[in-house]
C-alpha cells in the first residue's frame, strides 16, 4: 500500500482512501492472533470452494425465482451484518481512532475526509466478507459457472450501502441521544442489528408454529411466500450474482449514488458530530452525604461491589451479556409456556448448564482478564489465589439469578430433576469461571465481544465441559422423569 | 540501629539486555529519597521490583526488615505504589475507589471511612467524591490515586514520576502531600525528572545510571562528588551521569 500511496497525489481523495485501507488492514492483522490460522482457514475455504465447484461442474444453476429469492435472503442477512460492522467502524472513527484531529486540522476539505473515511469503512467491510465468501464463490465460478463472477460486484454494492447506513445511524444517534450517550447507544444498536434477523426469524418461526428454523430459512420462506424476488428490484441481487451485467451495473450504480448522496448530505453533520464527540462523555454528579457506606469488610464484599458497579455502569457491555439471554428467550418461553415431559425437560436441563457456563465465563472474563488496574491488585497485600477466588465468587454471584430460571422451570414438573440440573448448572458455571481464570489474558473491557479470538482453547474447553455436564443433567432429568 | 525502610542489595534484572546490573541502595526510615537517572537508567524497573510487580533475576529487597521476595504479602502490607499512570477504575467514584483499596488492604471500615474523608477534603476532592473518575483531568486522577496510596497509611510510599503532566497547583498539592506523609512518619521514595523537585523536597538523592547507583547523598554531598560546591543539581546530575569518553 505504501508503494501505491507514493504514486498518488498526497492529500488527494484516492491517497486518503488507500491510507484508510492501510490502517484498517493493519488493525485487522494486529488483532489476528495467528496469521497461520487465518491462512489455514483461507486454504480450507478455498478447498471447500474447489470441491463444491467440482461437484457442481456441469450442473446448471437455474436463474429463476428460487435462486433470486435465495440471493435476496442472503443479501439481507449480509447487509445486516455489514451494517453492524460499518456502524462499529463509524463509531471507531468518531470516538477511538484519534486520527480525525490530524485530518481535520490539515488543509483538506472535511467532505473529502468524510468520503475517504466512508470508502475506508466500505473497504474494510468488503474485505472481511470477501475473505469469507469469495474463496468459495470464485472457484465455483472458474470451474464452470462464470456467471458467479457477479458475486464480487454484489458484495461491493452491499458494502457501499452498508457503510452509508452505518454512518447515517451513527450520526442519527449522536443527533438524537447526544454525544454523551451516543457511544453506548451505538453499541447497543449494533448488537441489536447483528441479532435482528435472528430474533425476527425466531419470532416468525415460533409464531407460525412450524418448529424452529434457521434465520436464513425463515427469511427465505417468507420472501418466497410473498414473491418478493419474483421480478423487479427484488430480483436484482440474484440477477447480479448470477452474472447479469445490467443488474450488476444497476446495483453498483445505485450504491455509488447513495454513497455520493451520503457524503454530500452528511459532510457538515459529520464534522459537527466529531466536534461534539470531543466533549466530556459523562456528567458530573453532586456529592452528597458521608463516604462511610463505601467501606466493606472482607475481600469478597469489596471485590463484588467493585465488579458489580463496573458492570452496571457500562450499559453497552451489560447489554452484550444480556443479549445472549435475549437470544435464549425463546427457550425460556417454551419452558414456562409449554413445558411438558421429554424431550423438552432434558433439553432445558442441557440449556441451563450451557447458559450458566456462558454467563459465569463472561463475568469471570470481565473480572479477571478485563481488570482495569491489575497492578493495583499485584501491589496489594493479597495473594493472587485469594483475588482469583474472590473474582470467581463475584462472577458466580452475578450469574446466580439467571442460573436459577431454567431449574425453576424444570421444578414445576420434575423437582428432583431440577435439583440435579441446579447442581450441574452450578458445576458448569464454576468450571467455566475456572477456565477463564486459568487462561486469563489481560485485555481492555471494551474488547469483550472479541474475547474469544484471544483464547480459542478457553472457548472450546468451556463448551466441551459445559456440554458434558449439560449432557449429564439432561440424561439424569430424562431418567428421573 | 534503626532498621532501614528500604534495603536493596545486588539487584539484577535483564530483559532483552541487562537493565539493572547490581544495584545496592539503602533508604533510611522517615526520609524523602529522590531517585534520579537518565531515561532508561532503570529507575522504574527498580521500583517495580520493590513493589513486587517485576521479579528480579538476583539480589535481595528488604522493606523495614521484611524480605520482600520471601514474604511479599507482609512487605506489600506496609508499602504503597503510585505509578505515573494512575491505577484507577474510570467507572468508580473517588469514594468508591478508596473503599475498594481499603478493602484490598483490609482496613476496617470504621478506620478507613474517616481517613478517606480526611484525604478527600485535604486533596480537594470532597465535592467530587460521588463523580466518576472518567470525567476527571489527569491531575485530579493523580490525586485520587494518591489518596488511594495513602488510605492504608503506608510506612513506605513509592512514587514513579508523580508530577508528570500536572499543572502548578496540582503539583504543589502532590508535593505537599509527600512532605506531610514524611512528617507523619512515612518514608517516601520518588523518581522524578524535575530536578528542582528533588533539590527542594528530597532529604537525600540517589543517581542511577547503567543499572547501578552512580552517586548518592544530600545535595551538598552530590556537588562535592561532582567536583564543585557551586554547582546546581542539574550541573551535578549531568556531570555524574556523563558517560566516560
Amino acid at each position: 500500500m505504501n508503494a501505491l500511496m507514493r504514486r498518488l497525489r498526497p492529500g488527494g481523495f484516492f491517497w486518503l482512501v488507500v491510507h484508510e485501507l492501510r490502517v484498517a488492514t493493519r488493525n485487522a492483522r494486529r488483532r489476528a492472533r495467528s496469521t497461520w490460522i487465518a491462512l489455514i482457514l483461507l486454504a480450507i475455504f478455498t478447498g471447500v470452494g474447489i470441491m463444491i465447484g467440482l461437484g457442481l461442474r456441469g450442473v446448471p444453476i437455474p436463474a429463476g425465482p428460487a435462486a433470486y429469492t435465495g440471493a435476496l435472503a442472503a443479501s439481507i442477512l449480509l447487509t445486516s451484518f455489514m451494517t453492524t460492522q460499518a456502524l462499529l467502524r463509524s463509531q471507531h472513527s468518531l470516538y477511538e481512532a484519534g486520527d480525525l484531529d490530524l485530518l481535520l486540522t490539515a488543509p483538506l476539505p472535511p467532505r473529502t475526509i468524510l468520503r475517504a473515511k466512508l470508502c475506508g469503512i466500505a473497504g474494510s467491510v468488503v474485505i472481511s466478507f470477501a475473505l469469507l465468501l469469495l474463496p468459495i464463490a470464485l472457484p465455483v465460478a472458474v470451474l464452470g459457472h462464470p456467471g458467479l463472477l457477479g458475486v464480487p460486484a454484489l458484495l461491493a454494492a452491499l458494502s457501499l450501502v452498508s457503510a452509508c447506513l452505518g454512518l447515517a445511524i451513527t450520526l442519527a444517534i449522536v443527533k438524537l441521544a447526544g454525544p454523551r450517550a451516543a457511544r453506548t447507544f451505538g453499541q447497543i444498536v449494533g448488537a441489536l442489528l447483528a441479532g435482528a434477523v435472528f430474533l425476527i426469524s425466531q419470532l416468525l418461526s415460533n409464531g407460525g408454529g412450524g418448529g424452529r428454523r434457521s434465520a436464513a430459512m425463515s427469511l427465505f420462506t417468507w420472501l418466497r411466500a410473498h414473491r418478493v424476488a419474483a421480478g423487479g428490484i427484488g430480483a436484482l441481487p440474484g440477477r447480479a450474482a448470477l452474472g447479469d451485467p445490467v443488474a450488476a451495473a444497476l446495483l453498483l450504480g445505485t450504491a455509488l449514488l447513495i454513497f455520493a448522496a451520503t457524503a454530500f448530505l452528511f459532510g457538515r453533520t459529520f464534522l459537527a458530530s466529531y466536534q461534539q464527540a470531543g466533549m466530556r462523555l459523562s456528567r458530573r454528579r453532586a456529592a452528597t452525604g458521608s463516604v462511610a457506606g463505601q467501606f466493606r469488610t472482607g475481600l469478597f464484599a469489596t471485590m463484588f461491589a467493585k465488579e458489580w458497579r463496573l458492570l452496571v455502569r457500562d450499559p453497552a457491555l451489560a447489554f452484550q451479556i444480556v443479549l445472549r439471554l435475549i437470544y435464549l428467550a425463546p427457550i425460556a418461553l417454551a419452558a414456562f409456556g409449554h413445558g411438558k415431559g421429554p424431550p423438552l425437560l432434558p433439553a432445558l436441563a442441557f440449556a441451563s448448564v450451557l447458559i450458566a457456563g456462558q454467563l459465569v465465563g463472561s463475568f469471570a472474563w470481565l473480572a479477571v482478564s478485563g481488570e482495569d488496574a491489575p497492578d493495583l491488585l499485584v501491589v496489594a497485600p493479597v495473594a493472587r489465589a485469594q483475588v482469583e477466588r474472590a473474582k470467581l465468587a463475584s462472577a458466580a454471584a452475578m450469574a446466580v439469578p439467571f442460573g436459577l430460571v431454567l431449574p425453576a422451570a424444570i421444578a414445576l414438573y420434575a423437582p428432583l430433576g431440577a435439583l440435579v440440573t441446579l447442581a450441574m448448572t452450578a458445576a458448569g458455571g464454576f468450571i467455566a469461571g475456572l477456565i477463564e481464570i486459568k487462561w486469563q489474558k489481560p485485555a481492555p473491557r471494551r474488547t469483550f465481544a472479541r474475547r474469544r479470538s484471544g483464547s480459542i482453547l478457553a472457548a472450546l474447553s468451556t463448551i466441551i465441559a459445559t456440554a458434558i455436564l449439560g449432557g449429564i443433567a439432561a440424561v439424569a432429568v430424562w431418567l428421573i422423569g | 540501629m534503626t532498621q532501614p525502610a528500604l534495603a536493596i542489595t545486588g539487584l539484577r534484572k535483564s530483559f532483552d539486555k541487562p537493565v539493572i546490573t547490581g544495584l545496592d541502595l539503602e533508604v533510611a526510615a522517615g526520609e524523602l529519597y529522590a531517585l534520579l537517572g537518565p531515561n532508561g537508567a532503570g529507575k522504574t524497573t527498580t521500583l517495580r521490583m520493590v513493589t513486587g510487580l517485576t521479579r528480579p533475576d538476583a539480589g535481595s529487597i528488604h522493606i523495614f526488615g521484611i524480605d520482600a521476595l520471601a514474604d511479599p504479602l507482609a512487605a506489600k502490607a506496609v508499602t504503597a505504589w503510585l505509578p505515573d499512570e494512575p491505577m484507577l477504575y474510570d467507572k468508580l467514584t473517588p469514594s468508591e475507589y478508596l473503599g475498594f483499596v481499603a478493602g484490598l488492604w483490609r482496613i476496617p471500615p470504621a478506620e478507613a471511612a474517616p481517613e478517606a474523608e480526611r484525604l478527600l477534603k485535604w486533596l480537594e476532592l470532597w465535592d467530587s467524591r460521588d463523580t466518576r473518575c472518567e470525567t476527571f483531568s489527569r491531575g485530579m486522577k493523580q490525586k485520587v490515586a494518591l489518596a488511594g496510596a495513602l488510605i492504608h497509611r503506608p510506612r513506605l510510599l513509592i512514587l514513579d514520576e508523580p508530577l508528570t503532566g500536572l499543572d502548578a497547583a496540582m503539583a504543589r498539592a502532590v508535593k505537599d502531600a509527600l512532605r506531610e506523609a514524611v512528617d507523619r512518619g512515612a518514608t517516601v521514595v520518588v523518581t522524578t525528572h524535575i530536578l528542582e523537585v528533588a533539590e527542594r523536597l528530597a532529604d537525600r538523592i540517589g543517581i542511577i545510571g547503567d543499572g547501578k547507583l552512580l552517586a548518592e547523598g544530600t545535595l551538598d554531598e552530590l556537588r562535592a562528588q561532582a567536583g564543585s560546591d557551586k554547582m546546581t543539581l542539574e550541573d551535578a546530575f549531568i556531570q555524574l551521569t556523563r558517560t566516560p569518553q
